[in-house]
Formats: structure tokens, C-alpha cells, sequence
């Protein structure tokens, strides 16, 4: 395996629910080296969407630990995830999540912003961005300017535009009809070639069969992890 | 850098939900309009307050020390004012030898309810009797004509220099230098007019006649009259020193016993300083008491608008925490727009308030020709304005804390989970 970036051991995370306590990870353990393509697969309550939120550095265990590219994500304050955040990790939604009223290039330029890049660059390293996406010609457009596909594509370049260490993707097809949804993954496959690690967060088949590694949840547990046969 | 970039994000997004929100934006300052609009109203209010009082305390002049048996300003005990001995001719003449560091020294004694008579019109006003030194005090400074000089005193000649007011409503228009009137049914040649010199409540001066010692002597005569004694100090600087040399000399000309008060009052213009003060302390609190009022109101009005935008603004918190931005960021973002707002009420306040301020000045000098209001500045002074601009600033920190501290502390997941 190539340098993990990712080191997960016996990450456990509890939530309080009244007087109730719910596990939504019991005992994860996982490694992710640089430019893997997995799937992390689960059906809704497998503890899949806690699971990328804490690859993601949104939120923190409730215990074991996570190294993130070496560095202890247990140790960090709220600034210093935010910093990993917009460094190391692009996310990618399933509702896309763009500013409404910025248009494709600002919603681009966003992470550069919050790292101070400075205006000249920032607008030339997110223009390479849509670039890469092929984008370049909606530049100057609003999100309800968009199609559905066009705008998972804009987010893409928003997540790619920090040359992060791993892209973080939920569901990114789920709010897409099959033949955008096939593009946008033969974009994420072209990333991955290209040398990102891509991580996908999903409930089908459809789109894990893209990756190369599949790992499935179930009740907060890791069920399998197996190298995807069919890739 | 890291800032640089941030504000200029804030900013572009402050100008933007203005925009989107522009009739909401508006009516949410207006509590921040009303109080700049007090603020700058207020602040114009005390200085043209100071520029009235300023040209007022010129009418005596600043270099002047009056010797009364009365307190001007009112102060002291009334009874014993009363029950002091009046000061006389022959004392006023005994300090005029005494004085060293004075320039000169007057006596000067007042009828306050005389009438003058030009023709078949009788006129009500102050005749005021003194020798040719009060010629040079700042009391005297003349629009034509010449002061009456110590041989025409001396030979108790009737000459006569009217006040301002005084020629005006005798002589409308016409030249009143040569001209005669009657003062007590004795006629007097008219040979100067003092300039106008009466503002808010100093208007008396403007409505008097001034005639020699002598004539005023045999015209109107001294019995039970209280001599008052001018003293011309030559310059501001002087006036402590002249003060107390003529303090111990009248102690001594009226035998007053070491270690008993004096029985006479010193004033001066500087006496009012402490009742223009108390004037301003008045408007202050009135004002301040009424901005206060505006600014809470105004302030709890952005808090809530605040509140509102962070909560409809959840999810792009969320968008933005997501891919990086820090607690300090959101704060930031949140404050940059509620103070933008307040800025805005600042900028639309700030035409309001000159508005009010040209039109007091008009009515006060054009409609109701009180000419002592036209020193008093007609537009609002940048200072003012960049005091009102800054208060509107810290307004919008202080009222946009609150939600841009809730906006700040939002955790990601949740806030990317809100829906609308």
C-alpha cells in the first residue's frame, strides 16, 4: 500500500438521544493510503454518513483514534480542523451544497479564500479548476443557471481546487439521472487516475462498482473490506 | 493575507444580502437613523451653543472686570447683596488712582428704565452713564459716528451714543449722526452708534443710550444709585493679576475688616462659562438620554435581524465550515455585516439630520431674524459626522456579537443537515 493518510483504530462514536445512548460506530478500524479509490458502502443507520464526517474532520470521536496524514485529529481544536479541512480534504455533496448567490468561479475560489490566497491567484488556480471539469465557459454563472450535473461538476472543481489530500464524495449521484450520474463518476475516475485518493460514501452498488477498494458498514461495525473484483 | 482575503469575502457578502434584502436591510436601521440623526443634531446644537457663547462673552470682552454690589450670575446670598453698602462715585475714583496693573478704570451707572423721545415717539430703554474710557472697551465698538471724549464729560455736555436696537427703531433708515433726542425731557445731540452686539439673553445691551458721567448726573441724577466699575484689564492674561490688586484695594477704600468677605462682587464674562456649561451638561443628557434610547432600540432591531439571517443562512454556514472557514471567520463575516448595516442607518441619517439642522438655522435666522443664530454653522462638520460613523460602527459589534458568536459555534454536520 502506498503512504496511509488515513489511520481509523477502534474509533467508537456515541450519541446521546435523550436518555439514550446510540452508537453509530463501534469499534472502526480502517487505513487508506494515498491514491486508493474506495467505496464505503452501507445501508441508511450502517453509521456510513458518521463514518465520513469523521474522515472528513466535521466531527470527533467519541473514542479510539485517527491519524490524519500523522497528525492526531482527537488532539485538534475546532480551528485546526477547520484548517485540515480546507488544506487536506474536498468535499463533495450530494445536494452539491454551492453558494446560491455566488456564481460558479466564487463558489471555486471559496476554500482559497478561507486559506488567503490572494485575489489574482485565487482566480487563476480556481479558472484551471473548471478547467478540469470542463466548465471554463459557465465561469460567470449562479448556480440555478446550472444543470444538476453541471453544478456536482462546479463542486468538484471547488473540492480539487486546494490540491487536497483525499476527496471526500457523499452519495454524489444520488440527486442525478443515470447518464449525468456516469459522467460525474468517469470524472471522479479520471481524478483518481490522475493521482487523488478518492473516497465515496454510498448506499449503491451502482456507483461503488467504480472503486477499487469496497468497504461495507453495518450497524456501526465494519462488515467487509475486500478489493473490488469487478474494477 | 489570511484576513485580507477574508474581509474582502465578508464584505462582498455584506454588500450582497444587503442587496438581496434591501426594503428588510432599510427599515432595520431605523432605530441606528434616529439616533445618528440625535447624535449629529446634538453635537451640532453644543457647538453652535459654543459659537453663540463665544460672540456673547466678546460683547463685555474677556479683558473686562466688573465691580458690582450685585453678582451677575445670581450666585451668593440675596439678602446680603441687599444689605451692602452701594458703591459710590468717590469710590470708583479712589481705585482709578489706586489700580497699577489696570489699563483703565470706569464707573458706570445704569438706569435701567428710562425712555428716550424722538419727535412724538417715545421709546423705552437703558440709559447708561460712564466716562470716555468705556469708548475702547469691546462694549463700545461703534457701526458711525465717534465716542463723546473727557472734556465733553467734563463740561457735562448732551451727547448722546445710541444702541443698535435703539437707532434702528428710532431712526429707520435714516442717519441718526446729528439728529437730536430727548432723554427726560432734556434734548441730546446724537454723535455715534454702537454696533450690534446683543445676542440671546445679552439683547439689553443693544437697547440702550450712552451718555457722559456728568450729564447722566444732572439728567438723571445719583441719589440711591449703585456705581458699577469697569475695569480694563488690557488682555485676558492680565486678569488674575488686576483681580486681586483690585480686590484689596476696594477692601480697603470700603473698610472691610481682615478675615470678613468682601461687600462687593467681582464678574466677569467667565462668571456665565459655569451657566454655559450647565446649558451643555443639560443638552448632553437630554440628547444622550434620547440617542441611548434610539441606540438600544436600533441595536436590538440589528440584533434580530442578525438572528434571522444566521438562521436562514445555516446551511451556507455549514457550506463554509465545511471547506474551511474558522470560528473567527463566520465571526467575522457576521460583524462586517451587522456594522455595514448600521453604516448604511449612518449614511441615511446623515442627509436627515442636515436637513434638520439647515432648516432650524432658517427659521431661526430668516423667519424669526435672530441674527445672533447666524454664527452658528450652517452644515455639520466632518468631525461630527466621522464621530457619528464610528459609534454607528461599534453599534453594529456590539448588537451583531450575539448572533455572530451562535453563527460561529454551529457544528458543521448539523448545520449542513438544516433545511429550509
Amino acid at each position: 500500500m502506498n503512504r496511509p493518510i488515513i489511520e481509523i483504530s477502534n474509533l467508537v462514536k456515541r450519541y446521546e438521544m435523550g436518555n439514550e445512548e446510540v452508537y453509530a460506530l463501534r469499534d472502526v478500524s480502517l487505513t487508506i493510503g494515498s491514491n486508493e479509490y474506495v467505496a464505503i458502502m452501507g445501508p441508511s443507520g450502517s453509521g456510513k454518513s458518521t463514518l465520513m464526517n469523521m474522515l472528513g474532520c466535521l466531527d470527533t470521536p467519541t473514542a479510539g483514534t485517527y491519524f490524519f496524514n500523522g497528525q492526531d485529529v482527537r488532539e485538534m481544536n475546532d480551528d485546526d480542523l477547520a484548517e485540515i479541512r480546507n488544506r487536506e480534504i474536498g468535499f463533495v455533496f450530494q445536494t452539491f451544497n454551492l453558494l446560491p448567490r455566488a456564481t460558479a468561479l466564487q463558489n471555486v475560489e471559496l476554500p482559497l479564500v478561507y486559506s488567503g490566497v490572494g485575489k489574482a491567484e485565487r482566480q487563476d488556480r480556481a479558472k484551471q479548476a473548471l478547467e478540469k471539469v470542463q466548465l471554463s465557459d459557465r465561469m460567470t454563472h449562479r448556480p440555478n443557471e446550472l444543470s444538476g450535473g453541471q453544478r456536482q461538476r462546479v463542486a468538484i472543481a471547488r473540492a480539487i481546487v486546494t490540491a487536497p489530500s483525499i476527496i471526500l464524495a457523499d452519495e454524489p449521484t444520488g440527486n442525478l439521472d443515470t447518464k449525468t450520474g456516469h459522467d460525474i463518476m468517469a470524472l471522479f475516475r479520471s481524478l483518481w487516475e490522475g493521482g487523488n485518493t478518492v473516497i465515496l460514501v454510498t448506499h449503491e452498488e451502482d456507483v461503488a462498482r467504480h472503486a477499487r477498494r469496497i468497504i461495507r458498514l453495518r450497524d456501526g461495525r465494519i462488515e467487509s473490506d475486500k478489493v473490488n473484483p469487478d474494477a | 493575507m489570511r484576513k485580507t482575503s477574508e474581509i474582502g469575502e465578508s464584505l462582498r457578502i455584506a454588500v450582497e444580502s444587503l442587496r438581496m434584502n434591501l426594503l428588510r436591510s432599510i427599515l432595520t436601521t431605523a432605530g441606528i437613523v434616529v439616533g445618528v440623526v440625535l447624535v449629529v443634531v446634538m453635537g451640532w446644537t453644543i457647538g453652535g451653543l459654543d459659537a453663540v457663547w463665544e460672540q456673547t462673552i466678546s460683547i463685555i470682552g474677556k479683558d473686562m472686570i466688573y465691580i458690582d454690589k450685585w453678582s451677575w450670575s445670581g450666585g451668593g446670598n440675596w439678602r446680603l447683596m441687599e444689605a451692602r453698602k452701594d458703591i459710590t462715585l468717590r469710590q470708583a475714583e479712589l481705585l482709578s488712582q489706586r489700580m497699577e496693573s489696570a489699563e483703565s478704570v470706569m464707573p458706570v451707572v445704569r438706569l435701567w428704565s428710562g425712555s428716550v423721545v424722538r419727535g412724538n415717539t417715545s421709546l423705552r430703554c437703558g440709559i447708561l452713564g460712564t466716562t470716555t474710557e468705556y469708548g475702547k472697551t469691546s462694549s463700545a465698538e461703534l457701526n458711525s459716528g465717534r465716542f463723546f471724549t473727557s472734556i465733553e464729560d467734563y463740561q457735562s455736555a448732551k451727547v448722546v451714543i445710541l444702541g443698535e436696537g435703539v437707532a434702528k427703531s428710532l431712526f429707520s433708515g435714516e442717519d441718526p449722526i446729528g439728529q437730536s433726542i430727548k432723554i427726560i425731557s432734556e434734548p441730546y445731540r446724537i454723535i455715534g452708534v454702537i454696533k450690534k452686539r446683543g445676542f440671546l439673553f445679552m439683547d439689553f445691551v443693544d437697547n440702550q443710550v450712552v451718555i457722559p458721567l456728568e450729564s447722566f448726573r444732572s439728567t438723571v441724577g445719583m441719589f440711591e444709585r449703585s456705581v458699577s466699575i469697569g475695569i480694563k484689564t488690557g488682555s485676558e492674561r492680565m486678569v488674575d493679576i488686576v483681580r486681586t490688586e483690585a480686590i484689596g484695594h476696594m477692601r480697603s477704600i470700603r473698610n472691610v475688616e481682615p478675615g470678613q468677605d468682601n461687600d462687593f462682587s467681582i464678574n466677569e464674562m467667565q462668571a456665565f462659562d459655569e451657566q454655559v456649561k450647565n446649558i451643555r451638561i443639560g443638552i448632553w443628557t437630554v440628547g444622550m438620554g434620547l440617542t441611548i434610547l434610539a441606540f438600544v432600540v436600533g441595536s436590538i432591531g440589528i440584533m434580530n435581524i442578525m438572528y434571522v439571517s444566521v438562521t436562514e443562512r445555516t446551511r451556507e454556514i455549514g457550506i463554509r465550515k465545511a471547506i474551511g472557514a474558522r470560528r473567527g471567520s463566520i465571526l467575522l463575516q457576521f460583524l462586517i455585516e451587522s456594522s455595514f448595516l448600521c453604516v448604511i442607518g449612518a449614511l441615511i441619517a446623515f442627509p436627515i439630520a442636515q436637513l434638520i439642522v439647515g432648516a432650524a438655522r432658517f427659521v431661526a435666522v430668516d423667519l424669526l431674524d435672530q441674527a445672533w443664530a447666524s454664527v452658528v454653522s450652517p452644515v455639520i462638520p466632518v468631525d461630527l459626522l466621522m464621530i457619528a460613523i464610528s459609534v454607528s460602527v461599534v453599534i453594529g459589534l456590539l448588537a451583531g456579537l450575539l448572533p455572530a458568536l451562535k453563527a460561529s459555534r454551529l457544528d458543521p454536520v448539523e448545520a449542513l443537515r438544516y433545511e429550509q
